[in-house]
């Protein structure tokens, strides 16, 4: 308490200490020798001072504040009026101590003296003095400023805008720097000029003003500056009026929600949730406005929410345990339409924070096991990865509008649509940007677009030219990798160069990167990569709950510096347009009908994604198909797949086998079924087996009485031409064998037997690499040769 | 109309490469998307490649996906019906 009170009392005879010299000196008519005295007693208050915070280091002894009303204004320059800690008190002691002999020694001469010169070069002294704290604050980081400002706002420290601040606060410091110099000289130049008069209206009055303006500009700059900085705030201490009313929280048209409608509608969907039982809650909805208030409502009214992009009945079925609510904005029989409950429910007004440790988010992925697997988050694990997100992008999105044309029920989506923007206080479009050519509509508005490989694949395609954004968009893509053309183009069309994001439901984001820097990517600074198991990517970072990290399904080779490459994935998860997908699961499912006896499901990749069903029906299946056309097997196990997937990951070709297309040790082969895939379905003629090994093929074909192939010849005795035989080799040998498409030369054929319609016909054929030759041989089914030949295939065709 | 219908339909089937789909096979008033006994059974991936390829084809584009979008896409008819209003020519 001693210390306060010296303090205050240090404070006062130097902030009036210029004026007691001048009415000592001018009024009551004291020498310079007695007023000495006074400087000599300010020493010995400091040293008083110094010594009493070394004791109590802790006790927030502000050495620095006693030094008069400059440093007092250092204090203000950042923070808000926050008592200076004792922290720094031993390294400012010294300094004080310095101050204190230079003190003694001025007040010690003029006493000697009896002259008024070291009396009047006190303010020089302080200016000085603190000349050298904050200049040594500079060099020896974090700057005085900056450490104020962590004071009047202790999260400061671990935020993530604390770059930003910091920046900002060392050149405030520096600036202070300047100042102390043009003080001390302008001080030392009304010493020498001998006029007390002129002294004490300098450092007695115009000093002072001079900080007065100083720390009144420096208010209206940081105002600018907070203008252009993102108010984050985590989701969970978001409070009522953490957001002035009428912020814009999203917007649809001309049409728009502000913060008041917000919170009214979180506070009615929490109500109607609170009067029901406390169960978990399924929650799925299109419009992204809806789909935040009812996840706020759930995290705030503490109801394990499970998010799902997937609303099949079968899905929802399987997931909707007795008891769990299913809230939705489209109709569902037995949901709960949160259109309904805004409209039928009072707001209470409530709101609170919610501990971000004890609220459970679900989501989705498809697992390896045939159920769709369920991934159990806590929302911590949100929380920490947007502030890890705001501290590497968040600059970038001040002033922006979010759009997006992802789904937000996928993990991506969830936290750069809805998270994010609520986090940050921007505003976002409540519905997706569905086609490429939308786009063009909102040149006019500084976007940060959350996208993926599908939209910006379409967008490079589609584009007739580049679009006039009034300021360049930001673009993200997460979901699968962005080939590197595809963001040239976008960048072509945008002016920006997409930064793609790497993650799983499971790790959340792990990386980004720009493809005009290379494919090698970049991992957030909380992420730890390892090699893992079966050589795949381990990640660990602060929004992995698991010690052990997680092992992604990805191959990757990682760089000394930390950044990694990747080399594809290492299990049977497919992405098809950014869905994943177990293959091993719709197979499954596919299996479930009980008319498959073997089915093998490819992923391929033409104008889209998309997967392809090789299947081998067993006798029911055969029997149940009979006569059948082949649309209507299709269609009955798309049907099927429809119950629990969804459309876009449901198989877009079929092929109905003898046999899956396998080596002779029996071995399947996804890349053989993708060939068998290549080759469009034709009317002409179908595959039953396939057999293949490197340069050798043999199938069994039908060639169906309805095909072209016998048109214009002998209509009352088809058979196939022998032109067509030839034309099926070459055909086949491309697609299968990867020979040359086109035939220069044939040879040594001969047709011994007819090729009939709807037979079964065997064709064996080989291709020589080094002679550029394939040979065939067809043969009836009880193995009689009906043709044989040589193709001599047209190099480099 | 019924020319347009088959010119739609053979649209649909090259745009998005459908096998074993003949223009027969599609009816006119028939959900295109979806599941369902008569639905064609297409995607939302598909929705945006047969925007395009509408756009392509007829000059008709659609500029936002709303719920009237949505109804345009509802079947072969919905489509011939909104192309023919928003025909250029």
């Amino acid at each position: 308490m001693k210390s306060v009170a010296g303090k205050v009392i240090f404070a006062a005879l130097s902030v009036l200490y210029p004026a007691l010299v001048f009415c000592g000196l001018v009024f009551w008519d004291i020498s310079p020798r007695r007023l000495s005295l006074l400087l000599i007693g300010l020493a010995f208050v400091l040293f008083f001072n110094t010594t009493q915070g070394r004791r109590n280091a802790a006790g927030g002894a502000g050495t620095v504040q006693g030094n008069g009303a400059v440093p007092a204004g250092g204090e203000g320059a950042v923070s808000t009026g926050a008592s200076i800690a004792g922290r720094e008190s031993a390294a400012n002691s010294l300094k004080d101590y310095a101050l204190v002999v230079l003190m003694l020694a001025c007040g010690g001469v003029s006493f000697f003296a009896d002259s008024l010169l070291f009396l009047e070069f006190y303010p020089v002294l302080v200016s000085l003095s603190l000349l050298a704290f904050f200049g040594i604050s500079l060099w020896k980081k974090p700057s005085f400023a900056f450490r104020m400002a962590c004071l009047g706002d202790r999260r400061l420290q671990a935020s993530p805008e604390r770059a930003f601040v910091e920046r900002y606060c060392d050149r405030v410091t520096l600036a202070w720097c300047f100042f102390f110099v043009f003080n001390a000289v302008v001080a030392s130049f009304t010493v020498f000029v001998g006029d007390e008069k002129i002294w004490s209206l300098y450092n007695g009055l115009i000093s002072y003003i001079l900080i007065g303006i100083f720390f009144a500009v420096e208010f209206m700059v940081r105002k600018m500056m907070q203008k252009k900085m993102h108010s984050y705030i985590p989701v969970c201490e978001l409070q009522r009026d953490s957001r002035p009313a009428d912020m814009v929280v999203c917007f649809d048209g001309d049409s728009v929600r502000t913060w008041a409608d917000f919170t009214d509608d979180v506070s009615k969907v929490r109500r109607y949730l609170e009067e029901r039982e406390n169960a978990p809650w399924i929650l799925h909805c299109e419009d992204s406005y809806y789909f935040m208030v009812g996840l706020l409502a759930m995290l705030q009214g503490g109801r394990k929410a499970l998010v799902t992009a997937n609303r099949q009945e079968a899905f929802i079925k399987e997931i909707q345990k007795p008891g769990y609510g299913f809230l939705t904005d489209e109709p569902f029989a037995g949901a709960t339409l949160i259109q309904d409950v805004l409209q039928n429910t009072e707001s209470d007004g409530r709101w609170n924070t919610f501990d971000k440790d004890s609220a459970p988010i679900v989501m989705y992925t498809s697992g390896t096991t045939g159920e769709p697997k369920m991934v159990p988050k806590m929302f911590c694990q949100f929380e920490n990865e947007l502030f890890e997100l705001v501290k590497v992008f968040g600059d970038d999105w001040v002033n922006r509008k979010v759009y997006s044309t992802v789904n937000h029920h996928h993990i991506y989506g969830l936290l750069f649509t809805v998270l994010l923007p609520t986090a940050t206080g921007l505003p976002y479009r409540r519905h997706r940007i569905d086609y490429p050519s939308e786009l063009a509509n909102i040149a006019g508005e500084a976007a940060v677009i959350a996208s993926s490989p599908a939209y910006l694949k379409r967008l490079a395609a589609d584009a007739e030219g580049p679009i006039a954004f009034k300021t360049t968009p930001i673009i993200y893509s997460s979901g699968g990798p962005l080939p590197e053309e595809v963001a040239r183009k976008c960048e072509g069309i945008t002016g920006y160069w997409t930064t793609e994001i790497y993650g799983s439901t499971e790790t959340g984001g792990i990386a980004y990167r720009q493809s005009k820097n290379g494919p090698i990517w970049t991992p957030f600074e909380v992420c730890k990569m390892s090699i893992g198991e079966n050589d795949c990517l381990n990640v660990k970072s602060s929004y992995i709950l698991e010690p052990e990290g997680f092992t992604t399904g990805d191959l990757v080779e990682i760089y000394d510096d930390g950044r990694f490459l990747l080399k594809g994935r290492a299990d049977s998860i497919v992405k098809i347009e950014e869905k994943r997908i177990s293959l091993p699961e719709v197979e499954n499912r596919l299996k479930q009908t009980g008319l498959v006896q073997d089915v093998r499901v490819v992923p391929m990749v033409g104008k889209r994604q998309y997967l392809a069903a090789a299947i081998v029906l067993n006798a029911d299946g055969v029997a149940r198909f009979k006569d059948q056309p082949k649309l209507e097997i299709n269609n009955f196990f798309k049907a099927h797949l429809n119950q629990f997937l969804e459309n876009t990951v449901t198989p877009k070709k079929w092929r109905y086998l003898e046999e899956l297309p396998q080596d002779t040790q029996g071995k399947i082969k996804m890349r053989d079924i993708q060939a068998l895939f290549g080759l469009p379905e034709s009317k002409n003629f179908r595959i039953l087996k396939m057999h293949k090994e490197p340069g050798a093929l043999s199938l069994k074909l039908v060639f169906p009485a309805d095909s072209d192939f016998y048109d214009g010849h002998f209509p009352a005795f088809k058979l196939l031409p022998a032109v067509a035989q030839v034309d099926m080799v070459a055909l086949l040998a491309h697609a299968l064998l990867e020979t040359p498409r086109a035939v220069q030369k044939i040879q040594r054929t001969k047709f011994s037997y007819p090729v009939l319609p709807d037979a079964v016909t065997n064709l064996e054929m080989t291709f020589k690499a080094d002679t550029n030759k394939v040979l065939f041989t067809y043969t009836n089914e009880a193995g009689r040769m009906l043709s044989t030949g040589t193709l001599v295939m047209q190099a480099g065709a | 109309m019924s020319d347009l219908n088959q010119k739609i339909k053979e649209v649909i089937i090259k745009s998005l490469e459908l096998e074993d789909i003949t223009p027969e096979d599609i009816y006119d008033d028939a959900p295109l998307f979806g599941e369902g006994d008569r639905s064609l059974g297409l995607d939302s991936i598909d929705a945006l490649e047969l925007g395009i390829a509408i756009k392509e084809n007829f000059g008709v584009s659609f500029s936002t996906v709303n719920e009237e979008t949505k109804k345009h896409f509802a079947s072969v008819n919905a489509l011939a019906a909104y192309i023919s209003a928003n025909s250029p020519s």
